[in-house]
């Protein structure tokens, strides 16, 4: 069973202070002329240089999904779990092509998040509210998936799982969260900026440790392969087919290429992604990024291993026995069986504080969407930037308790699906955004039945699914003309081929479309200008140098 | 506001970005490549250490579409790459 280890209490008790304090002093970071004002709160003054930007977007997007949920895939399933490394793979140069685009009309247009950008550019409030509806929706089981990965660490600390009332045993997870919610709500994303540091800092360590240390105390990776093959071979007495395999069987290809594809396209839509794009304050801060960001994903790559050696480890696999069969619990369970118990602490921590600054991202990124788009579009459209940042604030908190919601009500057996889930969502604002980028072919009313096809399609599909002892919502992929495929990409198909008929349609019949704010110009727009409530930052930048100013291209 | 005209930069150039970001793409996306065990490298099988090393691969690649397209002030006069 689960035992309480002093040390490693205490060591994660003292790194959660840390943050803690880290999170509530960052409100005096690079202070703000004006800190009531969306920028600042939402966006961090939309002054973050390469070095800050690194941080802050790995901070974010690489979640309790990669300490957590995919190294549990790979412990129960195996090859199947590294669909999560081939789609951070294919995300960055995805990223690379339209990010900077989106970036830039933001910065020319003021907008602080997809939706805001989707109103301006379609001219419809209806698109801009559908996918603010989405980006929140979507966000809520995203976050949610970050408790669980708290709620594994805590489990396998022995805090808090011994006891009989469900609310004993999720009170030191919701003091966590709320601790965390209260320096969000004062510091908004400079909070996550800077505790994105020691966040990184302590999985890298961790995971250079793991890496370095444990083969070689349980026989190298011969064996651990080896470990990992005899347990994927054997039969699943549950469905009769072996529990997986070592490398992608034929069958599975699909499953794996739509399941990583799906994910890259969806990766950046979500608002939290978005967010931490906006936040960066040069054009080319965003395309250095994406060659620099994947040193996070060989992270996530040998964090999926650590799958592998929790099964070569007996003792983590008769605590995942001993705690119903959860294999979330094999990560941390793996750190508390082969490290010293401080260490032990250090790993959780990294766990926990990993959870913590995505879940503050995401709600953020949620309450901007929420403010700009449905705020002050529909009860207040005059409302004044400190009224927003107070609306804001507001709306950050209302998000964190739709999410312990999701992580109440939904299937924890694989708290990848939660993430999948919201993938489904997410990947339906694709067109309205992304496509949006480069063309205004779409007609508005075509891309809002597109969106609201794709969204009942992708629903109902996963509702059907069932999975991991649960009858509804269980699994994301799905059987489509004899190929099993991620549901969300099957519903993005859905979702375009409808838009672009219905455009045909409405074109053909006169339908009004909507008036576009932006200029072709904004799309390219780099403002040399750091936003005047900002202290100039030198990072990625030779010390010096003087700001630039590049003379406008106006018509004559 | 001080903005740069659209990126003058060549077809070629345009290119050579697309061809490096849809290679990068495919690396991962066709997976009969690398589903298989064979080659192993030490102990591990090819699908393995094939995605591990396709990760500095793609940062590699992008790198290098970010110095082709790296946006310089017109009036500085320093060449490119």
């Amino acid at each position: 069973m689960n035992h309480f280890n002093t040390v490693t209490f205490v060591i994660v008790i003292g790194s959660f202070l840390i943050v803690t304090y880290i999170g509530f002093a960052s409100a005096r970071w690079r202070p703000a002329e004006d800190p009531m004002h969306l920028n600042e709160w939402g966006l961090g003054g939309r002054g973050f240089g390469s070095f800050v930007s690194w941080f802050l977007l790995g901070g974010d997007i690489y979640t309790a999904y990669t300490f957590i949920a995919v190294p549990a895939l790979v412990y129960a399933t195996g090859a199947a779990g590294f669909y999560a490394l081939s789609y951070t793979i294919m995300v960055f140069p995805i990223v690379f092509v339209f990010a900077p685009r989106l970036w830039s009309v933001a910065r020319a247009r003021g907008y602080v998040s997809p939706g805001d950008f989707v109103r301006g550019r379609h001219g419809s409030q209806g698109l801009g509210l559908a996918v603010a509806a989405t980006g929140i929706l979507a966000t809520m089981p995203y976050i949610a998936l970050q408790l669980v990965g708290i709620e594994s660490v805590l489990t396998v600390m022995g805090i808090g799982s011994s006891s009989g009332s469900a609310w004993a045993r999720d009170l030191p997870l919701i003091i966590a969260f709320a601790v965390m919610a209260a320096y969000t709500y004062l510091a908004g994303l400079r909070a996550p900026a800077l505790i994105a540091f020691v966040k990184d800092i302590l999985i890298y360590l961790t995971v250079i440790v793991a890496i370095v240390y444990i083969p070689g105390r349980i026989g190298g990776w011969g064996h651990i392969f080896g470990a990992a093959s005899a347990h994927l071979k054997t039969v699943n007495p549950a469905t009769g087919k072996p529990y997986g395999s070592l490398v992608v069987m034929p069958a599975g290809e699909w499953a794996f290429a739509s399941l990583a594809l799906g994910s890259a396209l969806a990766l950046f839509v979500y608002p939290h992604a978005v967010t931490g794009v906006l936040a960066a304050k040069r054009r080319d801060v965003i395309r250095r990024n994406a060659a620099l960001l994947p040193a996070y994903s060989l992270v996530l790559g040998l964090i999926a291993l650590f799958g592998y050696m929790a099964r070569a480890v007996p003792a983590v696999n008769a605590g995942v026995k001993a705690n119903g069969g959860n294999p979330q619990l094999s990560v941390p369970l793996l750190f508390t069986r082969m490290f010293p118990s401080w260490f032990a602490g250090v790993g959780d921590s990294a766990i926990i504080i990993g959870a913590l600054v995505p879940a503050a991202v995401m709600s953020i990124a949620a309450a901007n969407l929420f403010t700009r788009t449905v705020y002050k579009e529909l009860f207040s459209p005059n409302a004044t930037p400190a009224q927003e940042t107070r609306v804001a604030r507001l709306a950050s908190l209302v998000m964190k308790v739709g999410a312990l919601g999701f992580a109440v009500v939904l299937n924890k057996t694989f708290s990848i699906n939660l993430q999948l889930l919201g993938g489904i969502w997410i990947l339906q604002t694709f067109p309205a955004v992304v496509i949006g980028l480069y063309t205004r072919w779409f007609h508005r009313i075509a891309l809002i039945i597109g969106w609201a096809v794709g969204m009942a399609y992708g629903t109902v599909e996963a509702y059907r699914t069932a999975g991991g002892g649960q009858a509804h919502f269980g699994a994301s992929t799905t059987p489509v003309f004899g190929h099993v495929t991620y549901i969300a990409v099957v519903a993005l198909i859905l979702n375009v081929a409808v838009s672009a008929v219905l455009t045909l349609v409405f074109r053909r019949i006169g339908l009004q479309d909507g008036y576009d704010e932006t200029r072709p110009a904004d799309y390219t727009a780099d403002p040399v200008t750091a936003p005047p409530t900002r202290a100039p930052e030198s990072a990625g930048r030779a010390p010096g140098r003087p700001p630039v100013t590049v003379r406008a291209h106006r018509a004559p | 506001m001080a903005k740069h005209a659209p990126a003058g930069k060549s077809p070629a150039t345009w290119g050579v970005v697309t061809v490096l970001l849809v290679a990068a793409i495919l690396g991962t996306l066709w997976v009969p490549i690398y589903a298989r065990s064979a080659p192993k490298l030490g102990p591990f099988p090819f699908f393995y250490w094939y995605q591990l090393i396709w990760v500095p691969v793609s940062a590699f690649l992008c790198w290098i579409c970010y110095l082709l397209l790296r946006s310089k002030p017109r009036n500085r006069g320093i060449v490119p790459r």
